[in-house]
């Protein structure tokens, strides 16, 4: 079968010939099975892909009710769709592709049996154990030791906990001390761990390619600038990134008086910059904004993903959360805050939003100007703008001034900064959810690349450090950089691997990574923190810090030393000056945090309105860095690669994001089934270039945009990384994250694409089993009547009628204090079900009394007295679809990383996924999407143990469903049976046998091989050194209930947190014990809104979840 | 037509077939004794080490305490072997010239770690807690015999899941009170006698006082397996 994968352009890596024909030859195979199932031979078989009118026609004879969806081949419910959800798993999904002869399989079979007893009979090898010389304080073996320090993402620290078994560094998980992370860890902060145990990791300098070492670069480069010395510097310059490093600024200002004349550039490759000329424009200097969420009531983001691209983005989903839980005790929905989007391309934010309008990036300038002049600032311009809701927005802030807040996006103009200045100044939002400080960053006000490429050109740079980034790579083609560099004298790049940037430089000196260099770093809101080393540098590298005393003359002192002196060290040891020094500096190691170090506010004057941009006209184009890869930097991070991008669940390749009318316009076919994903080429053309790459089609994607990503197309990233199709043929240098005029075509090809939307289905007798999606006031008022529900306490008391939803008007409701269920009715099944009871009392409610199941469950007595009865309680609305939380199970769990042809056969190891559902009737306007995570259910009465044949999965007596991988012998039928598809099989030895990525594996959890079952285990290896130490130490008298340690600092929590609990920043998923009243958990399952997948299947599940609700403003039309 | 086969050839085949099954039988008990012996489990194999280390004569004749070499026996979930400096808080001074202890001079000397060859060595997909055995009541020769009579060590138990688990199944049998841990010649009698009750009493009472689960709690795969 001739295979149809685009060869177009080098631009576009196709899948190896090998892997290719191994797809192509299961689909042979396949195409020679019958196409139905059998007793499915009435229903038509179909081939080739779903077309717009099908689905549209499908959409228009759809029940009213929401429709919610996860793809769309299940939204137009074509038959090949339903046939692979009754299937479970595609055709031949565990089959083995090569061509095995009879006489083949015949040998091999014989061979087997022969060897059958070989394997057991070997007896385990003897080991040697070798203990220390000198043992190290503190290190006890077999304990983990925790360390706080700082990680920065574009230059602003999030303060990290990061946990050490013998030396070396494991996990990282959020500093819950740390205003920028509170305890939470995004995907990068906790994937950064693989990039420093990266085996494509540079190890040595090289010097033009060859090996060298520092010596040889130290004496080859002083003479240089001595030399420069003579010149005050003239012709020495230096690129950075972003840096909030206090000890950074001190280099850099040693720096400048030793070298007056040199000159320091900054460019920011995941782009920062447009704030701060916005801050310019507005301010007529720069400043820092800091918002402060958990005042507001009224969010507007004008193209801002707020909750991930920020720094301070971990707290501020937090906070706007905060401010959106549906709770028994605050089910007010005058409480609940609301979120009005205004974006260019579909983000995770957007999909929170109560009411979002996609636009074209440069209609948002028009907008925000036409809020400024609804909101009675000046300057603006009403007519600017015709969405919809435009007045019901403006109303909405006016109405809640002091209490609302408008954000700009990071990627937008500095005239769209400028305005929403104006806008929040206008509604009195400075002072209360916005304030501003001064700069952060030491950075500002440096250089710029341009400047710095038009010197190089100029000849008068003659010696260049680029310290971090890579800009051969990662800034837009039309800049040449690559082409300046080759006019400076002498190069030297500091970066982490030998990439596209160190190929054109003189030296490449490995850069240490961050978890091997003291340092600090300033977060978003100023707070300082010190950047503690775990480990040693692992190879011959170096930090900046070090670099720059180098050239400041400060060779004798390392980092630690500079970082030291930054912070006030005194020069002497022994006097009282230096203890107290020693005592601060211990507290600020052991807290993760710098105290009393956070910005004031201050307060600036808005200057002048920016004046109106030149329209463009044409479909336009927006560039983001990819959500996992961010600029490329973590190209050949394997975790990052893998992992499923929010929205469009796509892995190892970037795509550009077209919209379902644009894909029929270009006669583009839908198809994102299983294996059958395909991105068709198309070749965009804007600003000069033109790049061809796999386009995918996004519901609710505007229609004159396309969404291009960057990171990808390296040439020189790492064995994984070389991947995708790289844009910075066509940005722009004026302004690279978006585009105008832009021409784009369908091509030749096609690539196959590793979605992981419609892997692991499940099949519920409809929408509400899954994902139960639900304005707040239609809740309201199915739960309190009409009158809303009941006002408070206090009021009760006093004997007033409530207007709670009793059915006679003028009858005095006995007010009972707390009881305000009694007002309520109980809700139907069609909502969200049962009473406010306890959580065991609900699963009475609710559990159907026949059952097959013997009744010794692990919610019967005695179990659920004596011993802990773990569960999970997962909240839908506070899902943001950040993915945190799959990382941090595939860092705890030392889960490995597959490939992109497994992925394509759903081999996918992640035992955490989310799913993301769209509601809606139009794939056009599609809402969402709703992020539901799945781990493992832990059935109480699972259907996985039941079948396996040789006892490897059992349930323990805490309500764990617990996996024994030395007994499973490979059957899959625990996998087959389990109706949420939370079980994963190692298909191949998936591990990789590096020294490096060995020292990163956690100790305390197996690490499984080929022919084994493995899911979700409640991270049983936090519960059960939780649960060993509270026996040891008390707690309840010993039992090991209650009481104990938990990991990272949590104060107060005494029950184990799990990897995906620890690190979420929203706070969405809680686990606990059932049989400790005061553990969140118990109060969140006992929530009315509380409803577990699947019911009717009767494998009454510990992990539950709670609906989502949207808030949309009464006063817009259908939202 | 001729006879192909030879009339005894009847016997032969019953005699095959019988013996087919014998054998068969006779080959699963083999392979279980032998997956029981000594030879897989390494129970009582002495292990030559670098130094022939005597816990006779540390134990038994200088009096150390177990917890003196094997530091994190109650905090970890690992014993601990004892460190280069360990040894040296004596050897530096006792028997400095001995040729036995040479090993542990050059080791001290250049920085470089003792290998000693490791003796109780579980499957790799178990997961032992020495310190929650420890702070519940086991003691140490309990599962490691009589160390103090080991002029060379061996592994006293077989350390096979069928060893663990008779303990598991009724911890009661192998409990004494946390003061006689590490007390080598602990007598659950002569504890009874000294507490005028019963063995089985003094067993309830422990099991009690150290909230030790017997209601199946210790045989969850999860306690031991992830």
């Amino acid at each position: 079968m001739k295979s149809e994968v685009a060869t177009t352009s080098t631009n576009v890596p196709a899948l190896a010939a090998t892997e290719l024909d191994a797809v192509d030859q299961r689909r042979a195979m396949v195409a020679k099975q019958p196409d139905t199932c059998p007793g499915h031979e009435h229903e038509e078989p179909t081939t080739g892909g779903i077309t717009l009118p099908d689905t549209l026609r499908n959409l228009r004879s759809a029940t009213p009710t929401k429709k919610l969806w996860r793809s769309m081949s299940e939204l137009s419910e074509s038959p090949e769709f339903k046939e692979l959800l009754d299937r479970e798993f595609p055709k031949a999904a565990s089959e083995w592709t090569d061509e095995v002869s009879r006489r083949n399989f015949m040998k091999i079979m014989g061979a087997s049996l022969a060897l059958a007893g070989v394997a057991a009979c070997t007896r385990r090898p003897e080991e040697i154990i070798v203990p220390y010389v000198v043992p190290p304080e503190q290190v006890v073996p077999g304990r983990p030791l925790f360390f706080a320090s700082t990680y920065t993402m574009e230059g602003l620290g999030r303060g990290i906990i990061v946990e050490s078994h013998e030396g070396r560094p494991t996990k990282i998980e959020g500093n819950p001390d740390h205003p920028a992370s509170l305890g939470a860890a995004s995907t990068h902060m906790q994937a950064s761990i693989l990039s420093m145990y990266d085996p494509d990791r540079s190890q040595g300098l090289l010097r033009t390619g060859d090996n060298s070492t520092w010596d040889r670069f130290v004496a080859e480069v002083m003479p240089r600038i001595d030399a420069l010395r003579a010149t005050k510097g003239e012709g020495l310059r230096l690129l950075l990134t972003p840096s909030a490093s206090p000890t950074l600024q001190r280099q850099l200002k040693l720096l400048a008086s030793q070298f007056p004349s040199a000159k320091v550039h900054a460019y920011d490759p995941a782009g920062h910059a447009p704030g701060s000329a916005g801050a310019q424009a507005a301010f007529g200097q720069d400043v820092n904004t800091v918002y402060q969420l958990d005042q507001a009531k009224v969010v507007v983001s004008l193209d801002s993903n707020f909750f991930v691209d920020n720094a301070g983005s971990l707290t501020y989903a937090k906070q706007f959360i905060n401010g959106r839980r549906v709770r028994e005790d605050n089910h007010d929905a005058a409480k609940m805050n609301r979120l009005y989007v205004v974006e260019s391309t579909p983000t995770i934010t957007g999909a929170m939003a109560d009411h979002r309008e996609r636009v074209k990036p440069s209609q948002i300038e028009g907008f925000a100007r036409a809020l400024l002049a609804k909101v009675g600032g000046t300057g603006g311009d009403a007519t600017a703008s015709n969405i919809a809701w435009i007045d019901a927005l403006a109303a909405d802030l006016t109405a809640n001034k002091g209490a609302a807040v408008v954000i700009a996006g990071e990627y937008q103009s500095a005239a769209v900064h400028a305005l929403v200045h104006a806008i929040n100044t206008a509604i009195g939002a400075v002072g209360k959810t916005v304030y501003y400080t001064d700069p952060v960053y030491i950075t500002s006000g440096t250089g710029t690349i341009e400047e710095l490429v038009t010197d190089a050109k100029a000849g008068k740079v003659k010696l260049l450090f680029i310290l971090g980034g890579n800009p051969v790579y990662d800034t837009p083609a039309a800049l040449q950089f690559g082409a300046s560099l080759e006019q400076v004298d002498f190069r030297i790049r500091v970066g982490s691997y030998n990439d596209e940037t160190s190929f054109l430089c003189h030296w490449h000196i490995p850069e240490s990574h961050f978890l091997e260099t003291w340092s600090d770093a300033r977060a978003f809101d100023g707070t300082a923190s010190i950047v503690q080393p775990l480990i040693a540098p692992l190879y011959d590298s170096k930090s900046v810090h070090q670099i720059l005393g180098l050239l400041t003359d400060q060779r004798d002192q390392s980092d630690y030393e500079l970082v030291r002196a930054t912070w006030g060290a005194p020069k002497s040891t022994i006097t009282p000056e230096a203890k107290v020094f020693e005592n601060w500096w211990r507290e600020a190691l052991n807290k993760g945090v710098i105290p009393n170090t956070k910005f004031a506010a201050e307060t600036f004057a808005i200057r002048a309105v920016p004046a109106v941009s030149t329209a463009v006209g044409g479909d336009e184009i927006v560039f983001r860095p990819d959500p996992n890869i961010l600029d490329g930097r973590f190209a050949n991070n394997g975790w990052l690669q893998e992992l499923p991008k929010p929205l469009t669940k796509l892995t190892w390749d970037n795509v550009f994001f077209i919209s379902a009318g644009k894909a029929t316009a270009l006669g583009i076919p839908l198809t994102d089934k299983w294996d059958d994903a395909w991105g068709y080429n198309v070749t965009v053309s804007v600003n000069g270039g033109s790049v061809t790459g796999p386009a995918w089609v996004v519901p609710g994607h505007p229609d004159d945009v396309i969404t291009a990503f960057l990171g990808y197309g390296r040439s020189r990233a790492g064995n994984v990384g070389n991947v995708g199709v790289d844009v910075s043929k066509i940005r722009s240098i004026a302004s690279p994250w978006m585009g105008a005029s832009v021409d784009i075509k369908r091509a030749d090809g096609r690539v196959r694409l590793a979605c992981t939307q419609t892997h692991q289905l499940m099949k519920g007798a409809g929408p509400r089993d899954l994902i139960r999606v639900n304005t707040i006031e239609e809740y309201e008022q199915a739960k309190y009547g009409p009158h809303g529900p009941p006002a408070h306490h206090g009021e009760e008391k006093t004997g007033e009628a409530s207007h709670g939803g009793e059915e006679k008007h003028g009858v005095a409701a006995a007010p009972v204090a707390g009881a305000h269920e009694s007002h309520a009715k109980p809700l139907g099944p069609e909502y969200f079900g049962g009473t406010a009871d306890t959580a065991m009392a609900r699963k009475a409610v609710r559990s159907v009394a026949l059952t097959l199941y013997n009744q010794h469950m692990p919610s019967d007595p005695p179990y659920n007295q004596t011993t802990n009865q773990w569960a999970m309680s997962i909240d839908n609305n506070a899902c943001i679809g950040c993915n945190a939380c799959v990382v941090a199970c595939q860092s705890e769990n030392n889960i490995p990383i597959v490939g992109k042809t497994e992925v394509i056969f759903g081999r996918e190891m992640h035992w955490l996924r989310i799913d993301t559902y769209y509601g809606g009737d139009s794939v056009e306007q599609a809402d969402g999407p709703y992020f539901q995570p799945l781990p493992c259910m832990h059935c109480e009465a699972a259907p996985c143990e039941v079948v396996c044949p040789v006892a490897a999965t059992q349930h323990d007596d805490e309500g764990l469903n617990v996996m024994t991988y030395n007994r499973c012998v490979g059957t899959k039928y625990c996998s087959n049976n389990c109706p949420y598809k939370v079980r994963r099989f190692n298909f191949f030895r998936y591990k990789s046998d590096d020294e490096t990525t060995k020292l990163m594996r956690n100790p305390d959890v197996s690490i499984r091989t080929r022919g084994v079952m493995e899911k979700c285990t409640y991270c049983i290896q936090r519960i059960s050194a939780a649960r060993i130490e509270a026996k040891k130490h008390g707690g309840d008298g010993g039992d090991g209930i209650r009481g104990g340690t938990s990991f990272g600092k949590v104060e107060g929590e005494n029950t184990p947190l799990t990897a995906c609990q620890q690190s979420c920043p929203t706070e969405a998923i809680v686990f606990g014990s059932l049989t400790d009243p005061s553990a969140k958990v118990v109060a969140l399952k006992s929530e009315p809104t509380d409803y577990s997948l699947l019911a009717d299947l009767n494998a009454r599940p510990r992990t539950t979840y709670m609906g989502r609700f949207t808030n949309p403003n009464p006063s817009i039309g259908n939202g | 037509m001729a006879q192909i086969f030879h009339p005894s050839m009847n016997t032969v085949a019953k005699a095959t077939i019988i013996g087919g099954v014998l054998f068969a039988v006779a080959l699963g008990a083999l392979g279980s004794i032998v997956d029981r012996s000594p030879y897989v489990t390494q129970q009582g194999v002495i292990r030559d080490q670098p130094i022939p280390f005597s816990h006779t004569h540390h134990v038994k004749g200088v009096g150390l305490d177990c917890r003196y070499c094997h530091t994190s026996v109650e905090d970890s979930g690992f014993a601990g072997i004892p460190s280069t400096k360990t040894c040296m808080t004596c050897h530096s001074k006792l028997y400095q010239d001995a040729p036995m202890l040479a090993p542990v001079h050059k080791s001290w000397n250049e920085n470089k770690p003792i290998k000693w060859n490791r003796v109780h060595n579980l499957a790799d997909y178990v997961y032992f807690d020495h310190s929650i055995h420890v702070n519940k009541g086991v003691g140490c020769n309990t599962c490691h015999g009589p160390v103090d009579e080991m002029r060379m060590t061996w592994q006293h138990s077989t350390l096979q899941m069928d060893w663990c688990l008779a303990c598991h199944r009724d911890p009661g049998k192998f409990v004494r009170p946390k003061e006689e841990v590490f007390n080598l010649a602990y007598d659950p009698k002569k504890e009874a006698e000294k507490r005028k009750i019963s063995v089985a009493d003094l067993q309830a009472s422990l099991l009690n006082d150290y909230h030790i689960r017997t209601t199946g709690h210790l045989t969850n795969c999860s306690v031991c397996h992830r």
